[in-house]
């Protein structure tokens, strides 16, 4: 019995003596390790980097000479606009051309690039410790929206470098205004505030829409105010809208468990309807308005709500920004009270991906973790006054603890909980070009919400039947 | 010269720009042949696909749709773009006042870049915000509930409006040259016989211009059919698809959908169509007309 315990004594010794030299072993190494270090067999190697131009970016690209300056690796990095990006990025990884190293991708590009089979995972460079900064600190980066969109059959292929995502974004002054308060809650029987729900964001949007000659907030309207401005482009984000932050909350989506289109469910109908009857609120141009119209016309004060692009926000509510710059309030996506257990916000994680094509992997990984670095963001953030993170961490930085914005920060935070990377499916783009003239169809009228979306059952299963990429 | 150097010599001429077509036009469009009898995945040739990218592209409504907006675009826009580019070659052919500032002005629009007179038109029209929807179409309720381009009722007309703007100048200076070149002596005769304008311009401009505009004619009307830029800046094909002409259907085939079979059976189609219609047109002005 003594022995035994003896034995058992002297086994746990050495396994606490294992384990503490591993530790000491692994912060050595974390305590070792550098972009510096790590980069010195491919200094002088210049990779190219194709992003999307945005502010974030734009301060990115501030940043990218402080990490040739550290490792001698020279980056080429080209911002070009939204459609470019995807086209040329597209089109470089498709051709096998491999001008560029790394592509920006958004979430809804994957599911074409994975079946093409020209994105290289990084799961090999992770496992190389030379490379792997060990305090990259994965577990930081935000979730859900991180694992939805890097993985695919057990493999990475890149980290969430840019957390794009969709806020509810609304006028503060007239919110607060007393006497639209008290005609509020007369109307409708409870507070006015920034809507927490679909149905308080719909009677928001009915109050507030006015003719030129009534009253606004104590003020005699020169011209028709709108109670609420969404996306109504065929094209654009328009379709990934109504899907994510409508159909999505309705307990809908377009595709069920094994990947089958769904769409002309019982819930999609009434959250597409819900979706187009907002339009009779909606300024008469809402047709026409991209994801970047949207947040002119909240800037410019046309429309008393919306549900945008948190990105473009920044562009507008910023001293010098406009009119109206410190005038809005914001919150995460509003829930279905219908159905509140469902949360969905709409947003568009996106990655750097490498290029399978690119002859340069090593450097080009070392310049993907760079921009994710905790290091890295944390600056990002400082240099943008701000920004969007797509780390828990750097929501904890002073500088978006500034008060002027800490509203939307907090209406960030609060859509980030549920933003996932889309579906990833070949066939995103068709379905995306099919269904976006439908549904605004709906919004203008012409279609009822069934109608399009039986319409749209057809097309989308003509186009696909098991929609999803398979594992 | 000797007689086989003169044989060659206008070949030789030739040659240049003949190369440059083949190179240009020849070569792509027989490449654009071979993709569309072949599977092409996410860019990649794959295996002979037979008729199957023809029927795919028939099968598909929107081909059809496309179609039938080009064609009401050009009805609209091409007989306004020459009715007035030639009234108003007239105009200026009666020597009126300002003319040495006017034809200068007159190229700007044609001048500009498709994508920039979008953006013009886009600042004009635009929803609630543009100049002109702002301070006259909603300011005085022409639309109610609705805008330019929201409208599938306007949308289309508008976008052909922006084509007249754009085009009819092109077209009022290309007569305009075309009548300056006119002899003097036959106008002198038949104003020696007693001819009223009108019959001037019936039986004696009219039909001395006929060359000339069948040739501008047919050149306006194949790049009517192409339009792409303002419609991609000014609708997006929408609302819904009521706006959404070939080149931009096309377009989203090749660069946004990736179906690059389809859409090269699509080109090819196109051409095809275009190569009769223009042969038959060519013909019958040449029989009918002596325009050739």
């Amino acid at each position: 019995m003594t022995m035994h315990k003896a034995k058992s004594k002297t086994m746990l010794a050495g396994l606490i003596a294992a384990a503490a030299s591993f530790c000491y072993a692994a912060h050595l190494h974390a305590q070792d390790w550098s972009y510096a270090e790590a980069a010195k067999p491919y200094a002088g190697t210049t990779i190219r980097v194709l992003d999307e131009i945005t502010p974030l970016q734009e301060t990115m690209r501030k940043l990218v000479p402080d990490f040739v300056e550290k490792t001698g690796i020279q980056v080429e990095y080209e911002l070009l606009s939204h459609g470019d990006v995807i086209n040329r990025g597209q089109a470089d990884l498709f051709s096998g051309r491999g001008h560029y190293d790394a592509i920006m991708l958004h979430g809804l590009q994957l599911g074409p690039l994975l079946a093409a089979k020209v994105l290289q995972p990084i799961d090999e460079l992770q496992k190389n410790t030379a490379l792997t900064n060990p305090e990259l600190g994965l577990d930081d980066l935000i979730e859900p929206a991180y694992e939805s969109l890097v993985n695919h059959s057990g493999q990475q292929f890149g980290f969430l470098t840019w957390n794009y995502n969709q806020i509810y974004w609304a006028r503060a002054d007239l919110l607060n205004h007393p006497e639209e308060q008290a005609a509020f809650q007369t109307r409708y029987g409870y507070p006015l505030a920034p809507a927490e729900t679909m149905q308080q964001m719909r009677d928001i949007a009915e109050f507030f829409t006015r003719k030129k000659g009534e009253t606004l907030a104590g003020e005699t309207l020169r011209d028709d105010f709108y109670g609420i401005v969404l996306e109504g482009i065929p094209g654009g984000t328009t379709f990934t809208t109504v899907w994510e932050v409508f159909m999505n909350n309705w307990g809908g989506g377009v595709f069920d468990a094994d990947g089958k289109p769904r769409l002309d469910t019982p819930e999609n109908i009434a959250a597409l309807q819900f979706w187009a009857d907002l339009w009779k609120f909606a300024p008469p141009g809402q047709a026409e308005y991209s994801l970047i119209d949207v947040p002119t016309v909240m800037g410019n004060g046309l429309a008393a709500q919306s549900i945008a692009f948190s990105d473009f926000v920044l562009g507008v509510d910023r001293p010098g920004g406009g009119a109206y710059a410190g005038k809005f309030v914001y919150g995460g996506i509003p829930v279905n009270a219908e159905n509140p257990a469902i949360r969905s916000a709409g947003g568009e994680p996106s990655l750097m991906a490498l290029s399978s094509h690119s002859k340069n992997q090593e450097a080009t990984y070392l310049f993907m973790q760079w921009m994710v670095d905790k290091d890295t963001q944390a600056r990002l953030m400082e240099a943008g006054g701000g920004g969007v993170p797509i780390r828990h961490s750097s929501f904890d930085l002073d500088v978006m603890r500034e008060a002027s914005r800490q509203s939307l920060y907090k209406a960030m935070a609060a859509s980030l909980q549920h933003v996932q990377a889309k579906p990833k499916t070949p066939s995103f783009f068709e379905i995306d070009n099919t269904m976006g003239p439908l549904v605004q169809q709906v919004g203008i009228g012409r279609l009822t919400a069934a109608e399009a979306l039986k319409e749209g059952q057809r097309k989308v299963l003509s186009i696909c039947d098991s929609c999803l990429l398979t594992e | 010269m000797r007689p086989l150097e003169n044989r060659w010599y206008p070949y030789a001429l030739l040659a240049p720009a003949f190369l440059v077509l083949v190179v240009v036009s020849l070569v792509p469009f027989l490449f654009a042949m071979y993709l569309s009898f072949h599977q092409i995945n996410f860019g990649r040739i794959g295996d002979f696909a037979g008729w199957s990218n023809y029927s795919r592209l028939m099968e598909n409504e929107r081909t059809w749709n496309s179609l039938w907006v080009a064609a009401k675009f050009i009805l609209i826009a091409f007989p306004l773009q020459f009715i007035l580019g030639l009234g108003g070659a007239l105009l200026l052919n009666k020597r009126v006042w300002g003319r040495s500032v006017i034809l200068p002005l007159l190229f700007i629009p044609t001048m500009m870049a498709p994508i920039v007179v979008g953006l013009v038109w886009k600042v004009m029209f635009a929803g609630s915000w543009g100049l002109l929807s702002y301070n006259i179409v909603e300011r005085f309720g022409f639309l109610q509930g609705t805008s330019v381009f929201s409208s599938p009722d306007f949308a289309l007309l508008a976008l052909a409006l922006v084509d007249v703007w754009q085009w009819t100048p092109f077209m009022m200076l290309a007569f305009f040259a075309g009548l300056q070149a006119l002899p003097v002596s036959p106008y002198r005769a038949a104003a020696v016989d007693g001819a009223t304008p009108m019959q001037m311009f019936f039986r004696l401009t009219l039909p001395l211009m006929a060359p000339l505009m069948v040739v501008i004619g047919m050149l306006r009307f194949i790049d009517a059919f192409k339009v792409f830029d303002t419609i991609y800046t000014l609708t997006a094909g929408g609302p819904g698809i009521s706006t959404e002409v070939p080149s931009l259907l096309a377009y989203r085939m090749s660069f946004e959908q990736w179906r690059i079979g389809e859409s090269a059976a699509f080109a090819v189609l196109v051409w095809i169509g275009f190569f009769v219609l223009c042969s038959l047109f060519y013909h019958l002005a040449k029989k009918k007309l002596n325009a050739f």
